[in-house]
């Protein structure tokens, strides 16, 4: 028969499916069978698609083009936004999966196609795929910095081929990091156990009591919990009664695909790493799970287990990775700050305390101090180093000396290695090498007060950032001690915010920036849109001056905005639309910012408009418009003239 | 080639037959589709009626010696667009020419020669379409080239009646100008590509039948659920939106 009737879906669906989370993970045969059954349906702009507690879904509903809105209306008619969801994202799937009528209002904000799914298949879909409930049902709310990493790692996302090739080309001799740890066969269990806690490693090799090249077994913590502790043995039996021997070896230039090979045969996960004839450490499963380094959770903790600074400059590297598959995840880019300035923070928690065991410990105690987006965890990829060093004040003219070079010498080297951690240097020099700002208590003081007293408005720009500071690493009482001493100069004289806040007003929303788009349509026009400068940062010194005006220690846009809210300064209304609009482009900035590293661009803050869709378009021109808002907000409590 | 002109000849001599009403013999696909439209209800709501979205590509666009060479269609019901149940198929013309418009089509000789002939395809889309009514872009083109070969081979008429998105494309752009008195888009381009563009819809390949068909398809979708706040709902209003239905096989 000639006719191919009722056969092929076409390939538009299958196309748009495979480009979206989490179809794109199903085999092909299973693709193609849930593309055929589905329909395309058209809503005007304003159609009411569901009205929570009463809708019956029957369909998930993918969005082909145009875009809605998410929102709730309660009992006195108070109408709450949820969301926008524009193109490839999807509606109905929670109602669905709980058998529930609709959970959300929806209305099309613009014509809108979707592909419906019916129901039955994305149940289907839902107890036969792995991976596909979590997809619709994970929340990335608290819980991201908690107990949701395991989970993350098993739910993989779409695998970039050359992550499989890393455990192609990476040998086992690459990706050990320290020398190998051991211990005579004559020890006392307790020995090892000891050397094990001190290391920080999970496992320990066992060597001849006469010859230490000569290596004769391995102990685990595996064994410590199963032949020692659950046994009943006695700690102080050598510690040859309980390791496995002879260990299983892998050679140094084996692919660590061999490798995990030769762990998944064998069923034993640490393997000592041979060259030479001699064992040049152990290299575990873990190990090279880590190589694919998607999961925030093992980067984490990989991070903490470093013995050397210099194994820290790989790890900070892997960030974007992480960040990319939390973005394609579908986290908010509120959670992604954080979660990068988590990182953040663990690279340098690790790093500073290694660089002390390194120069013994300082003479005063003393706290590293971070400014600026990293002050207020708003980092995205690309972020400068902005820190400083606040130290107890010396007793003394020795102490003082002897604090002054050892901060000196601790803050160059510091700052070198986050330089080779990727942290690039602050172009402004405002960092702990720069002698002004590697200061004691009473000298900070003085430079705060001198800032709020007798305001110089041009240098009152260049150090707001250090408004926004708060503690890195080290003593954080030094720290509030500081932030203490601001609120209390603040609520002395609050001229200062004066002029912060007519700074603030200064910057207008590119909203002229619109029409310009809109009447050049088709054109040359290529103007690009620096979304921190004219879209971010009006939203980060609004709440920076009310934060201050208030004695609010935050120091997080969002953080302190809810905070405002809380304490009644701004509207809840205004609170939840100021939130989203800063969410939405900061969302923006990261999936911009991605896609550059992704094309081997230095990440920048340009967006070209011609790139965006006509939902994101219409959001960020709403989000524009709440600047007006927030400087309306400003002229009522500092007057101008 | 031989096989080509006698097989032209024999096919005007069917016409010819045609034409004496003592020879007529209707094929068993076309007495069906007769059948299925004895009774036809116009008066119930739209999305009672199932749509077959179709189109078609010619060799040229000579009425009379131009002919079909491929068939897109896709169903809607319930006025959805079924994407699982299309139709799509070649059809091998008495003459194959790889002139201009096969070129334009990317349909290559050795597809059409492989291809079946008019009577093969003509059933079984007359079955695909069962009691739809068809639904196309300047529709009355693809109705006289589907009619002409209809007579030829079925011995007679079509019965689906037929919706043309050319037409109530223009009924949507009229009304809405009335409706912004003055400040109406003054462009009179009705071509799918450029209505596809100025409605903002997703984007199909062109000069694919199938595609095309799909293109249509979203543009019916689109017009008649954005016609006049609330859309079309009843056939009779689909009738009135711009007179764009002619119910051809029946009068």
């Amino acid at each position: 028969m000639a006719a191919d009737i009722h056969s092929v879906a076409p390939e538009v669906v299958v196309e748009f499916l495979s480009t979206i989370m989490p179809f794109n993970e199903l085999d092909t045969d299973v693709l193609h069978e849930v593309a055929r059954h589905v329909r395309v349906d058209f809503f005007p702009k304003g159609t009411r698609l569901f009205t929570a507690g009463e809708t019956e879904v029957n369909f998930l509903y993918l969005i082909q083009r145009g875009g809605v809105k998410s929102f709730l209306t309660d009992d006195e008619g108070e109408v709450t936004l949820k969301d926008y969801r524009g193109e490839g994202s999807y509606i109905g799937a929670l109602p669905i999966i709980r058998g529930t009528r609709a959970n959300l209002d929806i209305e099309m904000v613009e014509d809108t196609f979707c592909f419906l799914l019916p129901r039955d298949v994305f149940l289907d879909l839902i107890n036969k795929q792995p991976g596909f409930a979590q997809f619709y049902l994970k929340s990335f709310s608290e819980k991201i910095v908690n107990t949701a990493y395991t989970e993350l790692r098993r739910h993989r996302m779409t695998r970039r081929g050359d992550e499989e090739m890393y455990l192609f080309t990476m040998q086992v001799g690459d990706i050990i990091k320290a020398v190998p740890r051991k211990i005579a066969a004559t020890a006392s269990i307790q020995d090892a156990a000891r050397a094990m806690a001190e290391y920080r490693i999970g496992s320990l090799l066992i060597h001849d009591p006469n010859d230490d090249e000569q290596i004769v077994g391995i102990i685990t913590d595996r064994d410590l919990r199963n032949k020692v502790i659950a046994a009943g043995l006695d700690y102080q039996e050598p510690v040859s009664r309980i390791m496995t021997g002879p260990v299983a070896t892998v050679l140094s230039k084996s692919t660590c695909f061999d490798a995990l090979l030769k762990m998944m045969t064998t069923g034993i996960h640490h393997l000592a790493v041979e060259r030479k004839g001699r064992i040049i450490g152990v290299v575990t499963s873990h190990d090279i799970m880590l190589l694919q380094g998607t999961s925030p959770y093992s980067l984490f903790k990989e991070i903490g287990k470093q013995r050397t600074i210099q194994g820290l400059y790989p790890l900070s590297q892997k960030i974007p990775d992480i960040i990319r598959n939390l973005i394609k995840e579908g986290a908010k880019a509120g959670n992604i700050a954080r979660m990068i300035s988590l990182l953040n923070d663990q690279i340098l928690e690790r790093l500073l305390s290694l660089l002390e065991d390194e120069l013994g410990p300082p003479p005063v105690p003393y706290c590293w101090l971070l400014m600026g987006s990293e002050g207020r965890r708003e980092q995205t990829f690309k972020t400068d180093q902005d820190n400083a060093i606040i130290y107890a004040d010396p007793k003394d003219e020795q102490e003082a000396q002897a604090a002054s070079d050892y901060f000196s010498t601790f803050a160059d080297k510091a700052i070198d290695h986050l330089v080779n951690c990727g942290y690039p240097l602050c172009p402004g020099e405002i960092m702990a090498r720069n002698p002004r700002w590697c200061q004691p208590v009473s000298v900070w003081k003085d430079y705060f007060s001198r800032w709020i007293g007798t305001p110089d408005p041009e240098e009152l720009l260049n150090v707001t950032i250090f408004f926004d500071f708060r503690p890195g690493f080290g003593k954080t009482a030094l720290a509030e001690e500081l932030r203490k001493h601001l609120r209390e100069q603040t609520k002395r004289q609050e001229i200062y915010l004066l002029h912060l806040a007519r700074e603030c007003m200064a910057v207008k929303a590119p909203l002229s920036f619109f029409k310009s788009f809109i009447v050049n349509k088709d054109g040359e026009h290529r103007n690009k849109l620096d979304l921190k400068t004219r879209g971010l940062t009006p939203f980060v010194n609004f709440a920076r001056v009310l934060a201050l005006k208030y004695g609010i220690k935050e120091t997080n846009t969002l953080a302190r905005l809810h905070v405002l809210a809380e304490e009644g300064h701004i509207s809840e209304e205004l609170w939840a639309t100021a939130h989203d609009a800063y969410e939405l482009q900061m969302q923006l900035r990261l999936i911009h910012q991605l896609s550059q590293i992704e094309e081997g661009i230095l990440p920048d803050n340009y967006i070209d408009p011609a790139q965006l869709s006509d939902l994101e378009k219409k959001m960020l021109k709403e989000s524009f418009e709440v600047v007006e808002r927030l400087h309306a907000v400003l002229r009522s409590l500092f007057p101008v003239g | 080639m031989l096989s080509c002109a006698l097989f032209f000849r024999w096919g005007k001599m069917v016409s010819l037959r045609d034409l004496l009403p003592g020879f007529r013999k209707v094929h068993p696909a076309l007495a069906k589709n007769r059948e299925l439209f004895k009774d036809f209800n116009q008066g119930r709501l739209l999305t009672e009626y199932q749509f077959v979205v179709f189109d078609t590509e010619l060799t040229g666009l000579n009425r009379r010696k131009d002919e079909i060479i491929s068939i897109g269609a896709v169903r809607m019901v319930n006025l959805q667009i079924e994407l699982s149940q299309t139709f799509h198929c070649y059809v091998r013309p008495r003459d194959i020419n790889p002139n201009a418009a096969t070129l334009v089509h990317r349909i290559t000789p050795e597809q059409l020669r492989a291809a079946p002939p008019m009577e093969e395809v003509l059933p079984d889309f007359l079955e695909f379409c069962g009691d739809a009514l068809l639904v196309g872009h300047f529709v009355g083109i693809d109705m006289h080239f589907l009619g002409k070969a209809a007579r030829k081979h079925l011995g007679g008429m079509i019965s689906n009646p037929s919706v043309d998105t050319m037409r109530l494309a223009r009924g949507y752009k009229e009304a809405r100008c009335r409706d912004h008195f003055g400040g109406c888009d003054q462009s009179e381009s009705y071509n799918l590509d450029l209505l596809s563009d100025e409605f903002n819809l997703p984007r199909f390949k062109p000069h694919d039948a199938l595609e095309d068909a799909l293109q249509t398809a979203y543009l019916f979708l689109f017009l008649i659920k954005k016609f006049k706040h609330g859309g079309i709902r009843t056939l009779k209003e689909l009738y009135l939106a711009g007179r764009i239905l002619s119910l051809m096989g029946r009068g």
